[in-house]
């Protein structure tokens, strides 16, 4: 107990992060999974698009790893190609998310009144209108172009971050350090942002990490189901709606996009389960 | 009770007013039915006009808006154009039947089972198998529905080509040839299945949690404390109120599943409420749109209800003002 004392609070959530064995194992299998993404296709002797007929609608083999599509594609180059594809909208929608969730959530807290009843509202609307609903609509009109896809989901998702961080602010609005900001004539930006903010830092983190996984999943839901980003942009989602019709002769096709969709997700749930424990001073293992 | 339970369905009027408005406009302007006529050249004049005159092509969209809500308060919900002109609440009632025929049992089946999971690894915490149950359901909440159905249906295409043993059924809702038990079996087991693992992961967490909650308190140790024995203690004093916050995640659960389920309905070729909505929005068939949209917010409102509402039945100390 006594080291505690000596080490500051940074240090400390370092050291429980480090102690959560699954949260640190899946940061390195991440980052592995980003930079097969990335330095995969360059290293690939085939582009993703490049045809061979003399390779049509394999199965894995040695020249063609996970494979070829119907039309002689690589399908491994595909994968990675894909996999950065819904990596970078995934984490396009984390950082709208994140950026319009927390200056929402921010100033309904800090303001309440008007501000923190239209969340509510807003929160209500979609409760009602099932967000599926008006997702479909959207994406089926803008969703073809990765960003646009991208801002389609994080306008849907944001009001839960923007809850989490209203009960931040809420919970420190009021507490003496901020009289005392105010009490110096510091301006109401600065209380928010400066004083406030850095307090919220941790549940923002642990939901900006967990909305990695959601993000993956709903971009890649819809593309399969054809609402979202279309060929010949692949991501994973979309591979897998190419090979589903050839689920009979060739399940690697499907099922092994499908399993880097469940990796990058379970890696994000794990980081964010441990960055969960790590920030929380007051929480216990669970 | 009365008294609450209509202030609380008149308050969601006004935004269950502005959600449709959004949808109906969204849907409205996603797309234009007289571009299939564009490039007709066999197609003379009163084929267009006909689609003006179905579409209500010649009005302003808050004009029709308006319209359709003065029918569906009558409970109009006008013809499915798409459906062949068929009333929409009638072809939405007839695919809700099939909905609900996944729904119903998976239901069931994720409520048994996410309470014995989540009272058994709360019960046994930091156990072997409370460590195994969190890994499985993080692996069910990180596992899209989509990749799971397709696996499902790639292991039973792979037991019928190596053993040319066929259990289930991979695309569809009955046979033609038979209509039997063990037709139904064989038809409704992988989605079912599917339903059921995507949403106990999510429920047995919340479960787990909720009776973690409750075993820690006081009331639970004074149980103890006065020699009751242990079993009667989790069953009777813990698990009665840890079903209770329980209430609200079933009722939303359940109006999500009858609200039909888009990615499980369409891999399993399933005649449901998701394929149909879809479908209607790609060709614009409002009314069709609108009847679905009405149907998955009016259970989501009352079954939200019916959960406030029990609880209210199942901890006295809750008070409706």
């Amino acid at each position: 107990m006594r080291a505690n004392a000596a080490r500051g609070f940074g240090r400390q959530a370092w050291d429980r992060f480090r102690r959560h064995r699954l949260a640190m194992a899946s940061i390195v299998v991440l980052i592995l999974l980003a930079v097969a993404f990335i330095v995969g296709p360059m290293l690939s002797p085939y582009a993703f698009s490049d045809q061979d007929f003399t390779a049509l609608n394999q199965g894995p083999s040695l020249a063609h790893p996970f494979g070829t599509d119907p039309i002689g594609r690589d399908l491994m180059v595909r994968t990675f190609v894909g996999g950065r594809y819904s990596l970078r909208i995934a984490l396009l929608i984390t950082v709208i998310t994140t950026l319009v969730g927390t200056v929402i959530g921010a100033a309904a807290g800090y303001f309440g009144g008007a501000v923190s009843a239209a969340l509510d509202q807003f929160i209500n609307l979609f409760l009602i209108v099932p967000s599926i609903v008006i997702l479909i609509v959207l994406a089926s009109r803008y969703g073809s172009a990765p960003n646009a896809i991208a801002v389609v989901i994080a306008l849907l998702i944001w009001p839960s971050l923007a809850r989490v961080v209203r009960g931040s602010f809420l919970q420190y609005k009021e507490q003496e350090f901020v009289l005392a900001a105010k009490a110096a004539g510091a301006s109401t930006a600065r209380i928010m942002f400066r004083h406030i903010l850095p307090n919220t830092f941790g549940p923002i983190i642990v939901n900006a990490t967990l909305l990695i996984g959601t993000a993956i999943i709903l971009e890649s839901t819809l593309s399969f189901l054809g609402l979202g980003v279309r060929p010949p942009v692949p991501t994973l989602g979309n591979l897998i709606a190419e090979a589903k019709g050839a689920l009979q002769t060739k399940p690697s096709a499907a099922l092994i996009p499908g399993a880097f969709i469940v990796g990058v997700t379970l890696c994000a749930n794990f980081i964010g389960d441990g960055l969960r424990d790590a920030l929380d001073p007051t929480s216990g293992k669970d | 009770m009365l008294a609450y339970a209509t202030r609380r369905i008149l308050a969601t009027v006004p935004l269950l007013l502005i959600g449709t408005f959004i949808i109906y406009w969204l849907t409205a302007i996603s797309g234009d039915p007289l571009l299939k006529f564009a490039t007709c050249t066999l197609c003379d004049r009163s084929a267009y006009d006909r689609i003006i005159e179905l579409y209500q092509l010649d009005r302003p969209i808050p004009v029709r808006y308006l319209n359709w809500v003065l029918g569906a308060i009558q409970g109009d919900f006008g013809p499915a154009i798409s459906q062949g002109m068929a009333e929409a609440s009638a072809v939405v009632f007839d695919r809700t039947l099939n909905t609900a025929r996944l729904a119903v049992p998976a239901f069931l089946i994720v409520v048994v089972l996410a309470v014995t999971i989540g009272v058994y690894s709360a019960v046994n915490q930091y156990s072997r198998t409370d460590y195994a149950v969190t890994s499985l359901s993080f692996l069910g909440i990180s596992l899209p529905t989509f990749v799971f159905a397709l696996a499902l249906q790639a292991g039973a295409i792979w037991l019928l080509n190596t053993t040319g043993w066929r259990p289930f059924y991979v695309t569809g809702m009955r046979t033609l040839a038979s209509d039997g038990l063990l037709d139904m079996l064989r038809s409704h087991a992988l989605p079912v299945l599917t339903l059921v693992i995507v949403i106990t992961a999510g429920e047995s967490r919340f479960q787990r949690a909720a009776m973690l909650e409750v075993i820690n308190s006081d009331y639970i140790r004074t149980a103890r404390a006065k020699g009751l024995p242990r079993r009667t203690v989790i069953l009777k004093h813990g698990l009665r109120n840890a079903l209770i916050p329980m209430v609200t995640i079933w009722a939303l659960d359940f109006a999500a599943l009858l609200g039909g389920s888009l990615v499980t309905e369409t891999i399993f070729g399933w005649p449901g409420l998701g394929p149909l909505f879809v479908g209607a929005v790609s060709v614009q068939d409002l009314n069709l749109v609108m009847a679905v949209v009405m149907l998955t917010s009016v259970l989501v409102i009352v079954f939200n209800l019916l959960a406030d509402l029990a609880y209210g039945w199942l901890d006295p100390r809750i008070r409706y003002e």
